[in-house]
């Protein structure tokens, strides 16, 4: 299987709309265009499509909810804010292959009979911004966008909206608000988006990845784009790998790839030959994994069964060089300065883990520390108004569950021996 | 039926309602903070948390709405753990401070905390500080004590419609802030005080002064500042009112007070109160016993009735006083005194307008439920702002709008701008030819109904184009067109009406054009009323034409019925209007005047001529709580209880009944008492045990409150029409004055202002008030201000024939060009002692809108 997500991204122009129908692009929205809404929503639940912001959501499943709402407009939602640490496996669609996200969204806002569409940007990806305005600007030149798309009296309109810097607009309800002007913060669900979402309309909320899988689902067919990676689980998959390896970067591999061998194989392990010392497989808030766990398959159904989540596939690689209540205590203090303050448990819960661990890690931290952790974080999981808060909670109890002797040592010792 | 089983008890519901409001109904408890009742969800805090069968993640019961065979389960080991675990998060950066905090006593974390144990101590970080703010003068922020519940911002936002603050920062660096910063720029209603569970907001008025479980008084009584009739529960501790609170369930304000209802109640305890009778000697007021002060006037009035005769004397009633006071007080007039001279400051516009309305449709034409008006799917604005004059009124409209009303206003109504008006804002004078403009369309729309002959006689002499409405009122035609499609598509439109149309030239045919709207739409309209007490002070008969039950004097039928009851002859001569009085003691035909309660020297315009005219009178007689401007002219001075004080009713602008309970003794009488010790001195019985016997013979007499009682008035029963009889139609010709016409051009009006914060004097005598509105300014547009290189700040000279006065100048970017306006509440600055009026032969209101006023700057 060649790329499909990062086809033609070696070419410096990639972003160009001439350079895009070259590699073959826009050909498949006027093949999507002769079907109708319906087949092409069937065509992605036979493709099997799962969300891949990070929840693994069936994406037919969404889109026959918010289209079977019969509340008008409806409005399709790009979730470009690609907050979470380790992450940046959408930038290279955003910067690169802008028009494979255009096309999608194109095709997908047909399926749903959305005449509006918004790329929600994270604000802190500016050069995007100016790619994707361009790239906005030629697909409606050139009739891709627009009143009237490619001729057929189909109508889509697409913008790009600017986040200001919070993680929490990553969670699509507070995406929704920042959209609508207000302070990012999650609704309360139900109702669901699909039902009141934007402006109180219909509205899908896809990831970038999610959404520039549709021109080639409509190339293949649903059927055959199955057939890739993992049978509950198919498609293409970016994995982003950071930290201790050769070649770290963003690789298109199918679902389902094995961690070790996108550590070993594609990444060329290790970074100097040394030890490897763990991994967190799907950005900063999955489970961390320690190195006799890794032979586990990297999809949404699978992670789960091996302790941990696929997430955003943002795989970062630990050496043995690293502390890991460090580590811990970075990824608290970031939710805690991410944490919107809604929810009780998350707004008290992340701060008062950050200073524990930051005790712990200057070697202040105290007997019984450990364990006042673990019930902190108890008293977060499951309680909290969004999985911002979990997160957090499943970060410490999951560093101290695999690690607890390094912590421990942290406290008998009262220093931290990677200083 | 939606069955739902919590706890093992099965609840069988009507509609689908939240697992929260389901469990209450069935008496099951669930502890929660960021809900309230009068609030959107929010599901912030977590305490509510549940368990639900079938749903793996605990949920909150104060969102999750309830489905058929649902299983929940609210009280279990974990349930606890999890609240416990809630608390101590809620507890680790609060600072603990209970025995120092005004809300420990009534603080829901107190009280959760209480019940599900202590935390263990086990934080041993540093605990989040911030300072707390008394940068306002009327609230404290505490927001280390703040539990980020957001009930303030959701009250603030989407109940008061203000939007004056919000959560800023994020996570743990979250709080509440004004947008204005340090010190509040909001309504002040407080409300946001109301909700807030803990100590994180508090009134300043009443900090450190008592515990909550000291406040041992708590009267439920009626607000005494506007015609609204707010529900408020006045909690005292040794005989001083410590504070006012609004009561949730309440029939008309429902947990809702504004700024004048719950921070104006400080003028009862103001050391200014009057003591002691006082007695004018050799030019001067001195202290007298009751008994000297009671023989005297009544040894006076009868000398002067034998000499001039009853006419010769005149009585103003107060519409702050109670019912019964000026049931007995018209009753010393007529029975006593033998006059009909008697009048009130209703006459400013309340009393000719209804009476205007009622004859066209019947009595209890404005007498609409409040709480119905945000139901409207549209509501006409004309004549003064609601949300100023009478605020829990303009929260209805407010709340119409959130619902998907429109809000129609003629002329720009500030307190209703961030909620989506249609305005046409007509140049000066020309809201005639608007109105007219307005009546020809609706009735090329809707047709003429039929119903009334009358009215529809001047409907068709009426023909206004968009066109003419656009060379002569500066309406763009597209605008007009706008606002009477709007208008004529609503399809339950209500109609509210200030007092602005009635003060204004020509204002018996504006009240003859809105009359129209209301008929040609089939409204509803509402009359904007100042005063608690002004419709009662019209139904107990305190008018010159009217008899108790709001019947006309010009009945034979009515006053037989009166002569009988009350044993005595009446007058079948219409008596002298409040206007009339000051012409007559002008021409030293006026003898004696008794005022209860008002203050017609500050309180009716051309105030100075008013003072002089009132110079010639031999006898006057004020009762009253403060030494006003009036008192300092009488001859005798008795110091009356106060609104919190004594027992009575008010009668709401809807004309509902309601009780006031006394809230703090004092020594002293009733206004009523006092009135019939002096009528016992003239030989008069007018003895009664107490109000309750009062209102027993009113409710005897008067076919209107026929068989009402306190008890049926004590459980809200007391809605018009009562058990009584309205009167039916008694169509007079509908008469009407257009008024002259006046080209305006490049002159200045000087134009009253009523504000949101002060209602009369009275309101200046409650030092939280003036913290906020503190003293009279002049406001002016931007340009009138460039003109004269005022800034806000400056003084300036503010002249007209009458006088003049300098004031600071406030700049206002929605005022228009031809404006200055001044409000009348603060002694010696009231914008009537700049203002001349005429009458309107038909409403017999003053017309002020036409003195023109001259603006200088004056160097400092």
């Amino acid at each position: 299987m060649g790329k499909v997500l990062l086809k033609n991204i070696e070419n410096p122009d990639s972003a160009d709309i001439n350079e895009y129908k070259k590699a073959g692009g826009y050909s498949n929205l006027p093949k999507a265009l002769e079907k109708q809404p319906k087949e092409i929503i069937e065509e992605v639940k036979k493709a099997g499509l799962r969300g891949r912001g990070g929840a693994g959501f069936p994406v037919a499943m969404k889109w026959t909810f918010a289209s079977a709402d019969p509340k008008f407009p409806k409005y399709l939602l790009c979730n470009a804010d690609e907050g979470e640490p380790g992450t940046f496996k959408d930038r290279p669609i955003l910067e690169k292959n802008p028009h494979l996200l255009i096309e999608g969204m194109a095709i997908s806002g047909y399926a749903l009979g959305a005449e509006y569409g918004y790329i929600y940007l994270r604000g802190e990806y500016p050069e995007a911004k100016n790619i994707l305005n361009r790239a906005i600007k030629q697909a409606n030149d050139n009739g891709f966008l627009g009143d009237n798309i490619l001729g057929k009296g189909i109508k889509f309109h697409l913008a790009v909206h600017q986040g200001a810097g919070a993680y929490i607009c990553g969670e699509e309800t507070a995406l929704i608000e920042s959209l609508e002007g207000d302070k990012g913060q999650p609704r309360i669900k139900p109702p669901f988006p699909v039902n009141v979402g934007v402006f109180a309309k219909p509205t899908v909320v896809n990831n970038v990845e999610t959404l520039s899988n549709l021109p080639y689902i409509i190339e293949i067919g649903g059927d055959a784009y199955s057939k890739i990676g993992t049978p509950d689980c198919p498609g293409p998959k970016l994995y982003c790998v950071s930290g201790h390896v050769e070649k770290p970067g963003v690789y298109e591999l199918p679902m389902g790839t094995i961690l070790r061998d996108i550590i070993y194989t594609h990444c060329g392990g290790i970074k100097g030959g040394r030890k490897l010392k763990a991994v967190i497989p799907g950005g900063a808030t999955t489970p961390i994994l320690p190195p006799d766990k890794i032979d586990c398959p990297m999809d949404f159904v699978n992670m789960p069964k091996h302790g941990s989540m696929l997430g955003s596939g943002a795989v970062i690689v630990m050496d043995e060089s690293v502390c890991l209540v460090k580590v811990c205590y970075r990824i608290l203090k970031f939710l805690e300065h991410e944490s919107c303050g809604k929810c009780t448990p998350c707004r008290e819960g992340t701060g008062w883990l950050r200073s524990i661990l930051g005790r712990v890690e200057g070697g202040e931290g105290m007997e019984g520390d450990i364990d006042l952790m673990l019930s902190v974080s108890g008293n977060m999981m499951g309680k909290t108004f969004c999985p911002l808060g979990d997160g957090a909670a499943s970060v410490v109890q999951n560093f101290i569950k695999h690690f607890r002797p390094e912590f421990e040592e942290h406290i008998k010792n009262a220093k931290c021996r990677f200083k | 039926m939606i069955k739902v089983t919590i706890n093992g008890k099965e609840i069988e519901l009507e509609k689908p309602v939240t697992v929260l409001e389901a469990a209450r109904s069935a008496g099951i408890k669930i502890p929660t903070l960021c809900y309230h009742e009068q609030l959107e969800k929010y599901g912030g805090c977590r305490l509510c948390l549940v368990e639900v069968e079938k749903i793996p993640r605990l949920q909150t019961a104060c969102t999750l709405m309830v489905t058929d065979g649902m299983v929940v389960r609210t009280e279990t080991p974990q349930i606890a753990d999890v609240r416990r675990g809630i608390l101590e998060f809620l507890l680790i950066n609060h600072p603990l401070d209970c025995p120092y905090c005004d809300k420990a006593g009534e603080c829901e974390l107190q009280d959760l905390v209480e019940k599900y144990g202590p935390a263990k101590g086990r934080y041993k970080e540093k605990k989040r500080k911030a300072p707390e703010s008394l940068e306002d003068p009327v609230f404290v922020r505490n927001m280390e004590r703040c539990v980020m519940c957001t009930r303030c911002v959701r009250m603030c936002d989407g109940v008061q419609g203000a939007s004056a603050i919000a959560i800023i920062n994020r996570g743990g660096h979250s709080h509440m802030e004004p947008f204005s910063g340090g010190k509040y720029d909001c309504e002040y209603c407080g409300n946001c005080v109301s909700v807030c569970p803990v100590g994180a907001i508090m009134s300043r008025l009443h900090r450190h002064s008592y515990r909550p479980w000291q406040v041992k008084e708590k009267t439920e009584t009626i607000c005494p500042y506007c015609g609204v009739g707010c529900t408020v529960i006045a909690q005292v501790r040794d005989d001083s009112i410590k504070r006012v609170i609004p009561k949730i369930g309440s029939s008309v304000n429902n947990g809702m007070l504004c700024s004048r209802g719950r921070f104006g109640y400080e003028f009862v305890g103001s050391s200014e109160r009057l003591t002691s009778p006082m007695i004018k000697k050799n030019g001067v007021l001195e202290q007298a016993t009751w008994e000297e002060a009671i023989s005297l006037t009544a040894k006076r009035l009868g000398e002067i009735k034998n000499k001039y005769g009853g006419p010769s004397i005149a009585g103003i009633a107060s519409p702050r006083c109670t019912n019964e006071d000026n049931y007995v007080f018209q009753k010393f007039m007529r029975v006593a005194l033998g006059t009909n001279n008697i009048d009130s400051t209703a006459r400013t516009g309340y009393a000719g307008t209804q009476k205007f309305i009622e004859n066209i449709f019947g009595q209890g034409a404005t007498a609409n439920i409040i709480s119905g008006l945000s139901n409207s799917d549209s509501v006409l604005v004309i004549g003064g702002d609601p949300t100023a004059i009478n605020p829990i009124l303009g929260l209805q409209i407010r709340a119409c709008s959130r619902k998907g009303g429109n809000i129609l206003a003629i002329g720009h109504i500030k307190g209703l701008e961030k909620f989506n008006p249609v305005t046409v804002s007509p140049r000066f004078y020309t809201e005639t030819l608007l109105l007219e403009g307005i009546v020809s369309a609706l009735k090329n729309k809707k047709g003429l109904p039929g119903s009334i002959p009358a009215l529809e006689a001047k409907i068709k002499d009426i023909s206004t184009s968009a066109k003419e409405v656009e060379n002569g009122c500066g309406i763009a035609e597209k605008d007009f067109i706008r606002f009477t499609d709007t208008l004529s598509e609503s399809l339950t439109p209500s109609i509210v009406l200030g007092k602005d149309i009635a003060q204004s030239s020509g204002g018996s045919y504006k009240l003859m054009l809105i009359s129209a709207i209301n008929y040609l739409m089939n409204a509803r309209i509402y009359l904007l009323s100042e005063r608690a007490n002004e419709q009662g002070v019209l139904d107990m008969g305190c008018a010159p034409d009217l008899l108790p039950g709001y019947r006309p004097l010009s009945f034979a039928e009515f006053r037989k019925r009166y002569e009988n009851a009350w044993k005595s002859p009446i007058s079948e001569k219409p008596g002298l209007s409040i206007f009339e009085m000051v012409d007559s003691a002008k021409s030293n035909a006026l003898k004696a005047l008794y005022i209860m309660g008002e203050n017609p020297v500050f309180n009716l315009p051309n105030s100075k001529a008013v003072k002089a005219a009132l110079k010639n009178v031999e006898f006057i007689v004020v009762q009253d709580i403060f030494l006003t401007e009036t008192g300092k002219l009488a001859d005798v001075v008795f110091p009356a209880l106060s609104w919190a004080e004594k027992e009575g009713t008010f009668t709401n602008m809807e004309r509902r009944i309601q009780r006031l309970r006394k809230a703090v003794n004092r020594e002293g009488m009733e206004d009523w008492r006092i009135i019939s010790e002096v009528a016992k001195n003239m030989g008069v019985k007018l003895d009664y045990s107490g109000a309750e016997e009062i209102f027993q013979e009113i409710s005897r007499i008067s076919p209107l409150h026929r068989d009402l009682t306190y008890e049926e008035i004590g459980k809200g029963g007391a809605i018009y029409p009562y058990k009584g009889e309205p009167l039916r139609g008694v169509m007079e010709d509908i008469q009407m004055h257009k008024g002259s016409s006046v080209n305006p051009d490049g002159k200045l009006y000087l134009r009253l202002e009523r504000p949101l914060f002060h209602s009369g004097t009275l309101s200046t005598k409650a030092p939280a008030l003036v913290k906020i509105y503190p003293e009279a300014v002049a406001r002016v547009s931007p340009a009138v201000g460039e003109a004269l290189s005022l800034k806000s700040g400056d003084m300036a000279r503010v002249s007209t024939r009458t006088g003049s006065l300098e004031l600071p100048v406030n700049i206002d970017n929605k005022l228009d060009n031809l404006s200055v306006m001044l409000t009348n509440n603060f002694e010696d600055k009231g914008a009537f002692s700049l203002m001349e009026y005429t009458i309107d032969p038909v409403t017999k209101a003053p017309v002020i809108d036409a003195n023109e006023v001259k603006l200088e700057k004056v160097l400092a």
